[in-house]
């Protein structure tokens, strides 16, 4: 594929003798939004650190532009893919702005200060997420899917190639959720960064995604484009749940109705 | 919007630069008067005459000189030292166990370098030379093996403490034993077990400062590090920071901080949580604003605890080891009772 940026090859990821991921095989494209989906425990997460050298895996090799991904140095690594874990904190006065800034730590030395560079992509990676209001603001006074978006910012102050997001949506409301969704697409369609996330909201991952990942049991299960992946019988398979998928008029994703419970 | 907001961002600017003024005039105030106060007091006048150039004139001026360049002054320039020391260890600790309620004092770093002084001191005096190297040593041990106790898959802040408190209570049975064991030579001990400043020269200050500066501004360098490790491992790990290498440095920056006071004065505990605590709530967690307001925090601190120690009886003179217990122990409970310091999301 001309467009890849990252690859995977008979990955196998363990925590000591648990076996989490195994045999799998994957491949990233530069500028798409990819999605992750599969149940609890299936290994989604684990696999989204593993490419991300967040932790370690045992056999198999990752590479990314076509090199060993565990070659780059950190710095060289954090600005060319950017991860934004689940699970995330912050001391509850940090200041909006001072958060993003962070971003731009792989770009600075040990001592040196902001350079004019980096406070021009830091208001550009604000204004992209639409936080660039409340920059003064400490995280602690926005709320929650306030924070979600600074915490974007952060990760695109480090002007990655791929934006990785492990449950972006996961602590926020629904109204959050979908406006997250459309930061996501709309950072995607217009900036031409990459995106590789978890979800567990299959409408979402159908809505949003150019490509579905769907993981059984650390096992690749199948991919493709969401409406060909996201079917009765993968649901059935791999989530064991009834469902009918649904074309309805004016949309051009399907929806999916659950079985009644 | 663009002006609002460059005011705010220039108004907090501004309170950082009033809280720094703040504390230097506080510290220079206090300055004074620990140089004034005690067994004879002196005003201002007098103080000032005597750190002069001037000839001292009469017996009296000649005693008011001595007692204030060769007592007093050494030892408040010891406070200020020792105070900024400990209080930037405490911050250093706090960001890489990801716990404000880490200390050197309290969760045996401290106790690891005075244990190691004093195993030294009593069993090989002919070694009393290198007492500052095994200080550090000891202090370094006591971070690691802290580490390894509340190591499970992974760090956890309240596992980190309990083991370090269980750590400085093995560290201080160990010191109390050797103790017993060597009744007839406490005096070197006794030092090490309640820091104080009495009786402390010119020949401590030097070495002291030399100490300090190598680690201030080892500590400087850690600023980036402090800030990354704040956002949890996984999110360090992003912005390209070796999370363990940046683990291991921190501490080593801390010990050294933590174990040079211990073989200068002795293990004085709490500064390094009391004062990077109210540094944090006067400016906040960045640690380049924090770690400068933490040097004035933990001198103003120990200078105030040393001095009210050996004014506040008179006639006896309490250690600031002990000022410190006494007052920084409530300040813990206080604090355990208050966290949510860090939330997570």
């Amino acid at each position: 594929m001309e467009t890849e940026i990252l690859r995977a090859e008979d990955l196998k990821i363990a925590y000591g003798e648990r076996v989490i991921v195994e045999g799998m095989d994957l491949s990233i494209a530069r500028d798409k939004i990819t999605t992750i989906i599969g149940p609890n425990g299936s290994g989604k997460s684990t696999l989204l650190k593993a490419i991300t050298r967040l932790i370690h895996f045992q056999e198999g090799s990752v590479f990314l532009e076509g090199k060993d991904l565990l070659s780059f140095k950190p710095k060289a690594l954090a600005s060319r893919i950017a991860v934004l874990p689940q699970i995330h904190t912050a001391p509850a006065d940090f200041r909006v702005k001072d958060l993003v800034s962070y971003g731009r730590m792989p770009y600075q030395k040990m001592l040196s200060g902001k350079s004019r560079e980096d406070e021009r992509i830091v208001e550009w990676a604000m204004e992209q997420t639409g936080v660039a209001a409340f920059r003064d603001k400490s995280i602690y006074e926005i709320s929650g899917g306030e924070a979600q978006r600074v915490w974007i910012a952060t990760v695109l102050a480090q002007q990655p190639q791929v934006l990785f997001l492990d449950e972006p949506t996961t602590y926020l409301d629904i109204a959050y959720q979908l406006e997250m969704m459309q930061l996501v697409k709309r950072l995607n369609r217009e900036t031409g960064i990459g995106i590789v996330m978890v979800l567990h909201d299959l409408a979402q991952a159908m809505e949003v995604s150019d490509h579905v990942i769907v993981i059984k049991k650390g096992k690749k299960y199948a991919e493709g484009r969401p409406e060909e992946v996201i079917t009765c019988r993968m649901m059935k398979d791999v989530y064991d749940v009834q469902c009918e998928i649904m074309r309805i008029q004016g949309r051009t994703k399907p929806l999916i109705a659950y079985a009644p419970v | 919007m663009s002006k609002t907001n460059a005011n705010r961002t220039g108004n907090s600017l501004l309170r950082t630069g009033a809280v720094w003024l703040i504390l230097a005039a506080a510290l220079a105030a206090m300055f004074l008067i620990a140089l004034g106060v005690g067994s004879s007091g002196y005003s201002l006048k007098e103080i000032l005459h005597a750190l002069g150039q001037a000839e001292p004139a009469n017996t009296t001026e000649r005693n008011i000189r001595i007692i204030v360049t060769q007592l007093r002054l050494p030892r408040a320039l010891l406070a200020l030292l020792v105070g900024s020391c400990l209080s930037v260890a405490g911050a250093l600790l706090q960001s890489v166990m990801r716990n404000p309620l880490a200390d050197p004092g309290t969760i045996g770093v401290s106790a690891g370098a005075g244990t190691a002084a004093i195993t030294i001191l009593l069993l090989f005096p002919h070694l009393s030379y290198s007492v500052p190297l095994f200080a550090f040593l000891g202090a370094a041990l006591a971070c690691l093996l802290i580490y390894l106790l509340a190591w499970k898959g992974g760090v956890d802040p309240v596992r980190i403490i309990l083991s370090g408190v269980a750590v400085n209570s093995v560290l201080g049975g160990y010191n109390a034993f050797l103790q017993l064991q060597n009744s007839d030579n406490l005096q070197g001990v006794l030092g090490f077990m309640n820091g104080s400043l009495a009786g402390r020269s010119w020949q401590e200050v030097r070495v002291m400062a030399v100490y300090a500066a190598a680690g201030l501004l080892l500590a400087l360098c850690c600023i980036k590090n402090a800030n990354a490790l704040q956002l949890g491992d996984e999110m360090a790990k992003n912005l390209g920071i070796r999370v363990n290498g940046a683990r291991v440095a921190l501490s080593a920056v801390s010990a050294f901080l933590a174990a040079a006071t211990v073989s200068e004065v002795g293990m004085i505990g709490f500064v390094g949580l009391v004062a990077p605590h109210i540094a944090r709530m006067l400016v906040g967690s960045n640690y380049k604003i924090l770690i400068p307001t933490c040097i004035l925090t933990g001198s103003l601190m120990v200078l105030l605890a040393d001095t009210l120690g050996r004014t506040v009886w008179p006639g006896t003179e309490i250690p600031v080891g002990i000022v410190m217990s006494v007052t920084g122990g409530p300040f813990f409970l206080y604090m355990l009772r208050k966290r949510g310091n860090f939330r997570g999301n």
